[in-house]
């Protein structure tokens, strides 16, 4: 166990002394805290407060606990009732803190704590002084943290084995290794990183044209422009992409308590994966989810993509029904904060909502300037049950003129229904006589002639209305009225603190901190200082998130958090020099998928070494590449790509409900389908219910960033692989694709041979052994022996077909199908 | 299982965290926490048998938990927690204000229209609408003074199921899962029979950043008749068990050799075995949930041979049967295609038609257990997301109440035959002995021999929990 002491020696707290306002000679007082005070601390508040508990980090049976107080703060500020927290408590004026739970004291009680405590609140024990706590940070010390601290610049270490080396990367891998005894595996064999490479950039496996054409290629750069086609494919941003939408938290629909359709967060999803395939570069790309309503745009795609980008902010999941609009605001707020700490500077900023943050110097105050930015953006349309999140539009200049002039249409066919009305109505009162009012329904009285009129253009003005095009619209926020926010002490909205000004948090604020424009929120300020050079997390977390999806554990392993808590660096230099080498190569990340794929690291075999394995059972140190099974989409697309049903089609939306319309509301009967060919990225993403197969294999919860899927095994999905509905369509269409071979003229034997090798080069993009073949054609004789299909009876040939159909349900059910080497 | 022994693998943690607090070296919070937490993370899973059983923190009386959910909302006032005051004071005005955030606008008070006389030894009083759970209340232990955070349902349902009602986190059943593994291990840990899909759907029963292991597994769905809650995927169309075991041999011969190509891995090996024990639980699921074998006299103690009864009398019985194989917490659910006890209008005939449903059921469950010993160390849970408001919604229905409800405990560790706390005279707010739902976890967990605060998962950067930085066990309740 590695035991973080390093932290603590960073962290060091200046202690903030309390002036000691009570005197131990003043008898009078403690003879009154004796007597009416600890009996009344000790009957309602030691339980939970005291040496056996303190719930909330309080204890009320000391008075150095009592000044130091709980989590958030002093309990007690002698001299200053208002300013206690146990007076506040006491009073029962705050519905999220009344003290103590069980019924509040007597007004008697209450008067008789304040009195002590304006008297000076004293106490046998003041005079000692209290343990230091709460203070100044140290900054110097806490930015001393590896994270914090700018990207450093080692040289190429120095290697023994100098051959082995083929880019910048591999020095520092192989120095880590020599330097554990270790020595990286041999490189893969070409087959073997043919399909690592191809799953790996496009999460399908590589074609068996595909194959034969690699091993054929004998160039010396054949790799090289392997590498170049997988990247050019379009599968390639659908793969990676996806990647990121697990950091965006993407999801068709809400979740949480009122589960409506995200019907426009396709669009978002889209956009991603043409940034991808596009290589947009990572700070562009990052500027753009942030603040790309407050950018620039040249024309009108551009308008659009910087629109739509913004949905990364409104994706969270919300409490839709929450009555009290002010916590939903805040909680949205919350969920954004949450969001971007983890996922773009691997801090948990959400952390300080409610107290200064234990262990990363995040304070409170950091919290609510950040959260300034984010009441001084308009994420909800309407707080009103269910709310409605903001949409951005996204029309072209045609379609908003055509929308404009229907309306305009609308209002001219309105005006047309008013004028008759009036008019008919006047006459109707001329004809009824002088004193006479309109009756309840006049129109029933007007002369059939006007009727007919009025019923006329009334239809008109109705298919008017009802014929009015929808503009598209994307989810995204925008800028409202620029506020700071005011520290809620403990989260809660009903006690405000001090205002803080909106801010970046100040232990980064020395690489800058830009002056917040009064005129915008500040979203823009905010990612120009996160996308700034010097930014010593940006980069950092970024490269890692690469180096993980590649490898399948980052160099940090807490992708998420690069705080005191998460895990430190195993090749620390190697981080910072991928993170430079980002910054060096524009922020490109199809220049990072060359310079990593093209290593030694990365081309190594993933061969077992008992010796290794003793040294470093988990491969910390890359002695081989690492084993990885298929994440959720890979297999499910994978299966179809093998056996012929894969539809390569792109975008667009796959909802059968429309926007903010519910998926399931009371009823459960979920009428999503999953039935649809088309690639995993493209299926609904549903919180609370999401597609079975994509939650029993790992896929991420879709509600929180997840920048580091697990991977488990657990028996419900070997049943899915025996027993599911689209493993039966996979292997009915897989066993169809490998009988249709062969010809007339072969003998038995040729036909099963000829048959084998397409089942195996298809799937496992390799023949089969001899062994393989045997056993194969084992199985068949024997599965043909067995009596006839569940269903009853069936002839020859389909029994055949039957048994091929099995032996495909096998093959894509064993380990190398979903295990990439 | 040894319940007996205080041998669990976090109590090293917990004497560590003693000695630390204790030792005048000067180690700072921080110190201790952040040793804490690394210390978590080594969590005392053994990764290959994830949901082998294992110790409780302490010895405990409740093995299993059976928890029976009551969709929409059912009122308090007009079961379990009678209201003379309330009686009295129809058509008056509430004497005192109703909550800042409130569901919807109520009027004035509305009496039961049910009356209540005493059952039992204990004499408590329930309403005419539960006469069999009524027969049962010596073995009861009711809780009247439950209050959540949240009017709305989604938010109530997360809250009362997963103890945040604003944040994705693991469920109750998944916590204990992981707290507790498991007894028989060729079924889940964790099963929910005919789930609500809304208002929080999966994430009542989900695992959260907890492994996948210890997630629910559903039978259904509450849109479905009972009859139709099965474990998805353990049934085969178009082979039969003798040709899936051909293919599982051949399979595992394929992984074999693919093994020897690799050389030794956990996962892979784990995966082999994955299959078998598929086969095992496709074989050992069936007959869990086939009930054909149960006597008529079983079936019509919990109401399978009438109409009304029926289909929430299976739930039931199926969740006896899984409690007899070992499954460690089930959950069953009382719900339909709309918002089954949520009677904003038209009380009266709602909440009658929701009890018929359920009160013979739910005694036959409590008898069955009794009358097979089982009671003793199956905790039974009774809830619905929150209580109704005394005042009346429209002219003749209750809103929500979050502020004040009745849960109920029968069985294992619990005093039976007993009420705790109270709700005012009218039963808007719970007053005495107040018990929030991070109480109400704490207290379940500590049935079960876990200790709230050490039942602790390592994710984010901190050690979370399902009480999250609350939750008092309330020992009074405690047989």
């Amino acid at each position: 166990m590695q035991v973080p002491f390093k932290p603590i020696a960073i962290l060091l707290l200046v202690g903030l002394l309390f002036p000691c306002q009570a005197s131990a000679e003043d008898d009078e007082g403690i003879r009154f805290f004796e007597t009416r005070i600890r009996p009344l601390l000790a009957k309602h508040c030691y339980k939970c407060h005291g040496e056996e508990k303190q719930e909330s980090d309080l204890r009320v049976d000391s008075f150095q606990e009592l000044l130091r107080g709980g989590a958030t703060a002093p309990a007690v500020v002698p001299g200053e009732p208002n300013e206690s927290l146990l007076i506040h408590a006491v009073g029962y004026e705050d519905p999220e803190l009344q003290m103590p739970p069980d019924g509040r004291l007597t007004d008697r009680e209450i008067a008789d704590l304040s009195e002590w405590i304006k008297q000076g609140a004293p106490h046998p024990e003041a005079g000692s002084t209290p343990e230091p706590r709460r203070g100044e940070i140290d900054w110097d010390s806490a930015r001393s943290f590896w994270a914090f601290q700018p990207l450093g610049d080692a040289a190429l270490p120095v290697v023994r084995n100098r051959r082995w080396p083929s880019s910048s990367i591999d020095f520092f891998v192989l120095q880590a290794l020599e330097r554990e005894g270790l020595k990286p595996a041999p490189p893969a064999d070409r087959r073997t990183l043919l399909r690592r490479a191809t799953l790996d950039l496009t999460g399908l496996p590589p074609r068996p044209d595909e194959i034969r054409a690699f091993m054929a290629d004998d160039a010396p750069d054949a790799y090289q422009q392997l590498v170049e086609r997988l990247l050019a494919s379009p599968q390639y941003g659908e793969r990676w992409g996806r990647f990121w939408l697990d950091v965006a938290r993407y999801s068709d629909s809400n979740g949480l308590d009122e589960n409506i359709a995200h019907g426009n967060a396709w669009r978002y999803r889209d956009y991603v994966i043409a940034a991808f395939n596009g290589d947009k570069p990572y700070d562009r790309f990052l500027r753009e989810q942030l603040a790309g309503d407050l950018m620039e745009a040249g024309d009108h795609a551009t308008r659009v993509a910087l629109n739509t980008a913004t949905g990364f902010l409104s994706l969270g999941p919300k409490v839709l029904a929450e009555q009290d609009v002010v916590k939903m605001e805040m909680d949205i707020i919350d969920e954004q904060i949450d969001t971007i700490g983890r996922s773009l500077m691997g801090m948990t900023l959400g952390c300080a909502r409610c107290h200064d943050h234990k262990f990363d110097p995040l304070s409170t105050r950091d919290y609510y300037a950040l959260a300034g930015v984010f009441k001084s953006t308009r994420t909800m349309e309407s707080f009103k049950t269910i709310a409605r999140w903001n949409e951005n539009s996204i029309a072209t200049a045609d379609q908003q003129q055509s929308f404009d002039q229907h309306k305009q249409r609308i209002e001219a066919a309105r005006k047309t229904v008013e004028q008759t009305t009036s008019a008919a109505n006047k006459q109707l009162l001329e004809q009824l006589g002088k004193d006479a009012t309109l009756p309840e329904k006049p129109e029933e009285k007007y002369p059939e002639e006007t009727r007919k009129k009025l019923a006329t253009e009334q239809a008109a003005l109705k298919q008017l209305e009802e014929s009015l095009p929808v503009l598209p619209t994307a989810m995204g926020v925008v800028d409202q009225e620029v506020q700071d926010l005011a520290v809620h002490v403990r989260g809660s909205h009903l006690s405000l603190a001090e205002v803080v000004k909106r801010r970046v948090p100040e232990l980064l604020s020395h690489i800058g901190s830009p002056q917040f424009s009064s005129q915008q929120s500040g979203r823009l300020e905010l990612a120009d200082w996160l996308t700034h050079p010097d930014h010593p997390l940006t980069s950092r977390v970024f490269v890692n998130r690469i180096w993980r999806w590649h490898f399948g554990r980052g160099i940090v392993s807490s992708t998420d958090n690069f705080g005191k808590l998460g895990a430190s660096p195993t090749h620390p230099e190697l981080l910072d020099h991928l993170a430079s080498g980002l910054i060096q190569r524009g922020w490109s990340v199809k220049q990072m998928h060359r310079w990593i794929m093209l290593s030694s690291t990365y081309r190594m075999g993933s061969r077992f070494d008992g010796r290794s394995a003793r040294l470093d059972p988990a491969n910390e140190w890359l002695w081989r590449f690492p084993l990885r099974r298929l994440e959720a989409e890979a297999v499910r697309d994978s299966l179809l790509a093998v056996s012929g049903l894969l539809d390569l089609g792109m975008g667009g939306s796959m909802l059968h409900v429309g926007n903010r319309e519910f998926f399931f509301d009371h009823t459960s009967i979920d009428k999503t389908k999953y039935d649809s060919t088309r690639r995993s990225i493209y299926l609904p993403v549903v919180r609370n219910h999401l597609f079975d197969l994509f939650s029993l294999f790992d896929y991420a919860d879709a509600s929180m960033i997840n920048g580091n899927r697990s991977t488990s095994t657990i028996a419900p999905q070997a049943l899915f692989m025996m027993n599911s509905d689209l493993i039966e369509q996979v292997t009915q269409a897989l066993a169809e694709r490998v009988l249709a071979g062969g010809s007339m003229d072969d003998s038995p034997g040729e036909l099963l041979a000829d048959r084998l090798e397409r089942l195996y080069m298809v799937t496992l993009g390799r023949l089969p052994g001899d062994d393989e073949s045997r056993r194969a054609e084992q199985f068949l004789a024997r599965f043909l022996e067995q009596p006839v299909t569940a269903s009853g009876q069936a002839d020859q040939q389909e029994t055949e077909r039957l048994a091929w159909k099995a032996l495909c349900q096998v093959v894509l059910a064993s380990n190398e199908f979903i295990y990439v080497r | 299982m040894h319940t007996d022994k205080l041998e669990h693998p976090l109590l090293p943690v917990l004497s560590r965290r003693r000695m630390l607090k204790q030792s005048a070296i000067g180690f700072g919070h921080l110190a201790l926490t952040a040793l804490l937490a690394d210390q978590s993370r080594a969590a005392p899973v053994d990764p290959e048998h994830p949901l082998a059983p294992r110790n409780p923190h302490f010895p405990a009386r409740a093995k299993r938990v059976i928890f029976l959910f009551m969709k929409g909302g059912p009122s308090h006032i007009d079961t379990f927690d009678y209201k003379p005051k309330l009686q009295a004071d129809d058509g008056k005005e509430l004497p005192f204000e109703k909550p800042r955030v409130q569901f919807s606008d109520t009027g004035k008070l509305l009496k039961s229209p049910w009356k209540f006389k005493p059952y039992g030894k204990s004499g408590m009083l329930v309403s005419e609408l539960f006469p069999h759970v009524a027969e049962c209340v010596d073995d009861i232990c009711f809780l009247h003074s439950v209050h959540g955070t949240n009017a709305a349902h989604g938010g109530a349902l997360l809250k009362l199921h997963t103890g945040s009602d604003n944040f994705v986190r693991p469920s109750m059943g998944a916590w204990i899962n992981y707290g507790l593994g498991t007894e028989n291990q060729d079924l889940p840990g964790f099963l929910t029979i005919c789930p609500t899909l809304a208002h929080g759907g999966v994430k009542n029963w989900g695992s959260a950043f907890l492994p996948a292991h210890y997630q629910g597994t559903p039978l259904g769905v509450a849109s479905l008749p009972s009859t139709e809650a099965r474990v998805k995927y353990t049934t085969n169309r178009w082979l039969r068990r003798n040709q899936q075991r051909l293919q599982l041999d051949l399979l595992s011969e394929m992984n074999r050799d693919h093994l020897q190509l690799t050389g030794p891995a956990e996962e892979l090996e784990a995966r082999i075995n994955s299959f078998e024990l598929a086969f095992r639980m496709q074989a050992a699921m069936p007959a869990v949930e086939n009930i054909s074998e149960e006597s008529a006299e079983t079936l019509s103690l919990y109401g399978l041979d009438e109409k009304m009864s029926e289909d929430f009398g299976r739930q039931c019985l199926l969740a006896r049967r899984f409690a007899e194989q070992g499954v460690r917490f089930i959950q069953v659910t009382h719900s339909d295609s709309k918002v089954q006890w949520d009677q904003h209008s038209d009380l009266k005939v709602g909440h009658e038609k929701n009890a018929l449903e359920v009160d013979k059921p739910i005694a036959g469950l409590l008898k069955d257990l009794k009358q097979r010993g089982m009671l003793e160390d199956t905790l039974v849970m009774w809830s619905g997301e929150f209580g109704r408001t005394p005042t009346v919604q429209g002219t003749n229905g209750r809103d929500h109440n979050p502020e004040g409800f009745t849960v109920w405990m029968a069985g294992g560790g619990v005093k039976p035959g007993f009420r705790y706390g109270a709700t005012d005279e009218y039963g808007y707010f719970a007053v005495e002995n107040k018990m929030d739902v991070p109480d109400l976890h704490a207290t379940l967990l500590h049935l079960v021999g876990l200790d709230h605060e050490q039942l602790t998962y390592h994710y984010a950067g901190r050690d979370f929990r399902l009480t999250d930085v609350s939750g008092n066990v309330h020992r009074e309740i405690l047989a």
